[in-house]
């Protein structure tokens, strides 16, 4: 270490230290836990307008009704096949998928102004079913890929429920939009076993 | 000046057993608490998902992450000014940025690669500490007000060790794939490297321009205890959402 202030009075250095540390207390109490935590032990925060910063917004409106989807997929031996829903900003869904075996999944995602090829995976593995709900993180195309690695068919049923706004489905050689339901189709069986 | 351990006071700080044994019950408390989800900076939601859902070697968005890490991590950015803020001679400044840079590295690799799991608002708010200790021995605070001169060199490795720690958790939030890991750790903590660079390189232009102002040493002071100003705010957060959650 080279030069080093001289004639600071001890004093001096204690003072300083001790304002450094009131005035960190007196910005964590007036503006940091209040925005961030949504403590505000002195009320200025609720005054400054920062509270409502560590308000979370767990309510997302919609313009319309959610849609519903239903699909059964055959896949044989080797065979994949893209399932694609397309989300804008906000949307979200629940889903649930089921298969007769072990089939490779991802879940990824193409977001609208992303350069070409360029996908991100948010869950990808080998399983039978998988059941959760998805927030788009950014308007584009968000679904999963299956490949059936083993040597016997498996057949897969996805349900889903949400707002997303359109669904396609591709394959090897074949690929097209399949048609979604409306809450209105819903009926509840009377007789439950 | 300080390269070997000075004995100016009975305090245990001073040598290099003490600082040792100090670092090593900080240590014992970032590790003795499970961990919360407040960092200082944690990674934005889509370089979050990145690093999640990567499987096979990245080297280049790693590299870029590290660097984006280290360069919008202002708690590390801190610290390096603080370190650097005295010095003058460019192999001075080679000398301590290269012993921060080992210990984090340190740190960062171990702790990914080998799984060691800290606190991540203790360590964090270590980090902040880190910086109030740097503005605190930049005002003279040590040999004014306890009559004691810590070795620098040795402080600068050790809270390095500490930074890495923090890098390492961050990243450890993610579980992520076993392919190309080794790698992709390497690749960020080189990304680190550079941000660092970049960083200190923009911070050394500055510091020169000032120090050929009279005004410097007049104003030191006041930046010094700006930046422990700063460390408070850092650990007030980090203590806070340890206590919190």
């Amino acid at each position: 270490m080279t030069q080093e202030p001289q004639a600071v009075s001890p004093r001096k250095i204690l003072l300083a230290t001790g304002a450094a540390l009131l005035v960190a207390i007196l910005v964590l109490l007036v503006a940091v836990l209040p925005a961030e935590y949504g403590i505000d032990p002195l009320g200025a925060g609720k005054l400054l307008g920062l509270l409502a910063l560590a308000q979370a917004r767990p309510i997302v409106v919609q313009e319309s009704e959610y849609r519903l989807d239903q699909i059964e997929l055959e896949l044989l031996p080797g065979e994949w096949v893209e399932y694609i829903y397309r989300f804008e900003q906000g949307d979200s869904m629940v889903f649930s998928w089921q298969a007769t075996g072990p089939l490779s999944y991802n879940f990824h995602s193409q977001p609208d102004d992303a350069p070409r090829g360029y996908s991100e995976s948010f869950d990808a593995g080998e399983s039978s079913e998988a059941y959760g709900s998805y927030d788009a993180p950014y308007p584009g195309i968000h679904g999963w890929y299956w490949e059936n690695l083993t040597a016997e068919e498996v057949i897969l049923e996805l349900n889903t429920a949400g707002y997303y706004r359109s669904a396609t489905v591709s394959r090897d050689r074949v690929s097209g939009e399949h048609a979604l339901r409306s809450l209105s189709e819903l009926t509840f069986r009377a007789d439950t076993p | 000046m300080t390269d070997n351990a000075r004995h100016l006071g009975t305090s245990p700080w001073a040598t290099y057993r003490g600082a040792l044994v100090m670092a090593a019950l900080l240590a014992a408390l970032a590790f003795a608490f499970p961990s919360v989800d407040v960092g200082a900076h944690p990674m934005d939601e889509r370089n979050a998902g990145f690093v999640q859902g990567v499987d096979g070697v990245a080297v280049a968005p790693f590299l870029y992450l590290g660097a984006k890490h280290m360069a919008t991590g202002y708690d590390h950015l801190l610290f390096l000014i603080g370190v650097v803020f005295f010095l003058h001679r460019l192999k001075d400044v080679v000398v301590y940025v290269s012993l921060f840079t080992i210990g984090h590295s340190l740190t960062l690799l171990v702790g990914v690669l080998g799984g060691v799991h800290a606190n991540a608002n203790i360590i964090d708010a270590i980090i902040g500490l880190s910086v109030v200790y740097k503005g605190f021995e930049n005002i003279g605070g040590f040999e004014r007000l306890f009559k004691v001169r810590p070795n620098t060199r040795v402080a600068v490795l050790i809270f390095g060790l500490f930074h890495g720690l923090g890098l390492a958790t961050k990243m450890q939030e993610f579980t992520m794939s076993d392919n190309g890991l080794v790698a992709n750790i390497l690749s960020f903590n080189a990304g680190v490297e550079v941000g660092q660079v970049l960083a200190l390189t923009f911070v050394l232009i500055g510091l020169t321009f000032w120090r050929s102002r009279s005004s410097f040493l007049r104003h030191a002071f006041f930046t010094n205890t700006a930046l422990m100003l700063g460390g408070f705010i850092l650990t007030g957060i980090q203590i806070a959402g340890y206590v919190l959650y």
